[in-house]
């Protein structure tokens, strides 16, 4: 098999060449070393290449696979991760300088589970400072989105987004506080998931925001993203939070169809003026794909979603600066300026204010499980908008109202799930006529991932858009 | 005298011990502002008897 004929499978047909013996982990790491050499000076989507790691693990892989036996439907498998994970002798920058020389002498729980469900570490993937989005000038270069170079491929996952698009790694895991996964998945075409709070350990998961940060699966293919997030997920003693549910198989609700499943298209979402034309068409189509095959949809009103951005700004940023203190206090100098100025104006909002985000979580959570009392599924556009350019980002804020445009409104889209710590997916379901990708998020009860990923799964079997390559990194 | 708005947050960020850099004090206070006027919608809810949680609880879902 050649080398761009292997960078192009998914993770799972990735597993089952090396199972069946038609190409070596050895042939696979290769494969996506050459790519990364060939296309990531341009793109800048990794922070740290672990060459001879990845080939030394390869090498192990392979007498593994020789010698026969059980192996697992991620083995041999080249993952790589978002730089706020923590990797043993390994730099772990969380994408800024306050960090450049932070080298972790533990494991997250992430990457653990990762090497025991038999996958090999590739390296560690650029991201927005501090996993916060709006870095103006990204130390290590400024990630570019394969779909168009000049347009961002989505905070803060922003390396994971740009490396499933172009292929310069088989799968990913990032992180998303209020969308950091799920946007870029869908800025960039590919699947990323935010599971519910307590699924996945955290530990080893440098915090942006102590009570919302999740690990984020994120992937070329839905199936890919139910076989990562089986093997990350459960209980952990390292992290207090973590839930003792156990981890079904998150595969087992792939096949069986729609019927019988109610969707619900969040009412205030869609019809916001903000909406781009062309975003609110394509999930509208994508929910008639739903019903063709054989879903119940209706419109659902979730009243308080229209202050979700506010809300989570006001819970995300205010615990973000209290989890950046010291670095606030003693080495501000040495974060992006946006960073900066961003964290310190949250450090002085007053606790009264942050205490009525925190209620007003609350409230939306009772009606976010209101109306999934009414449906099963919730969908909504991940992002109202089709990735803007760089420029148009890290613009300075003009007045008020630019503000309120850029920072907050665009956070409610994927803020709600994070406010109520429930899982999301987003879903590659269309292009704009600039070939710009679309997002499609679903969103489901508290553990409800199997669900989840089975609608997901059936909306990607019946539609091409995953298949869709970006221009340029062909070979 | 009224505070500035530059002058009220370089007051704030002294009481909780965060330095500001000289040349984005204003910067700080745009954001500052901005941030405090998008969470004063909150204020429209009623949220008198709500308990805030950091987790929310398994056996509520």
């Amino acid at each position: 098999m050649a080398g761009h004929d292997i960078s192009w499978l998914s993770a799972a047909e990735t597993a089952v060449a090396i199972k069946t013996k038609q190409v070596s982990p050895v042939e696979v790491v290769h494969a996506y070393l050459e790519r990364i050499e060939r296309f990531d000076g341009l793109l800048h989507a990794y922070i740290t290449v672990m060459r001879e790691e990845a080939l030394a693990a390869a090498r192990q892989a392979e007498q593994t696979v020789l010698r026969g036996g059980d192996l697992g439907p991620l083995f041999g498998v080249p993952v790589a991760v978002k730089d706020q994970f923590w990797t043993r002798g390994i730099l772990t920058t969380n994408g800024s300088r306050a960090y450049r020389d932070f080298v972790p002498d533990a494991d997250a729980t992430v990457i653990t589970r990762l090497q025991q469900a038999g996958t090999i570490l590739l390296g560690k993937l650029n991201l927005s400072e501090l996993a916060m989005g709006g870095t103006q000038e990204p130390p290590w270069g400024i990630p570019r989105n394969p779909w168009d170079l000049e347009r961002t491929p989505g905070e803060s996952s922003s390396g994971s987004g740009v490396a499933l698009a172009a292929h310069l790694c088989a799968a990913s895991v990032g992180e998303d506080t209020g969308g950091s996964g799920r946007g870029p998945a869908s800025y960039c075409s590919a699947v990323g998931l935010r599971p519910t709070f307590t699924r996945v350990s955290r530990y080893g998961m440098t915090p942006m925001c102590w009570y919302l940060d999740t690990a984020a699966p994120m992937t070329k293919t839905v199936q890919d993203c139910a076989l990562i997030l089986g093997a990350i997920a459960g209980y952990d003693p390292r992290d207090p939070f973590t839930s003792r549910r156990p981890v079904p198989d998150y595969t087992a609700c792939f096949g069986r169809g729609l019927r019988g499943i109610r969707i619900g298209l969040i009412r205030e979402l869609d019809e916001d003026a903000g909406m781009h034309p062309e975003v609110k068409q394509a999930i509208h189509n994508a929910v008639e794909v739903l019903r063709q095959q054989g879903a119940e949809v209706r419109e659902v009103s979730i009243p308080l979603v229209a202050l979700a951005g506010a809300i989570f700004v006001g819970v995300a940023d205010t615990e973000g600066a209290g989890a950046r203190d010291d670095i606030l206090q003693t080495r501000a100098a040495e974060l992006d300026r946006a960073s900066r100025t961003r964290l310190q104006a949250a450090a002085l909002v007053p606790a009264k204010v942050y205490n009525r985000a925190l209620k007003a979580r609350v409230l939306l959570r009772q009606q976010f499980l209101e109306a999934l009392r009414q449906v099963d599924v919730l969908a909504s556009a991940t992002a109202p908008a089709p990735p803007p350019k760089h420029t148009a980002l890290t613009a300075p804020f003009v007045d008020a109202d630019d503000v309120r445009s850029r920072f907050f409104f665009r956070r409610a889209y994927t803020g709600c799930y994070a406010l109520t710590a429930l899982p999301a997916i987003s879903i590659p379901c269309g292009f704009t006529a600039d070939n710009l990708p679309i997002g499609l998020q679903l969103g489901a009860g508290p553990f409800a991932e199997d669900l989840l990923l089975g609608v997901a799964h059936a909306y990607e079997q019946a539609t091409p858009w995953h298949t869709r390559r970006a221009p340029g990194i062909e070979e | 005298m009224a505070l500035s708005k530059e002058e009220w947050c370089r007051e704030l960020a002294r009481l909780v011990g965060i330095p500001l850099m000289e040349g984005e004090v204003a910067e700080v206070a745009e954001r500052f502002e901005s941030l405090m006027r998008e969470l004063e919608r909150l204020t429209q809810l009623d949220l008198a008897h709500i308990q805030p949680v950091l987790v929310f609880p398994e056996e509520e879902a």
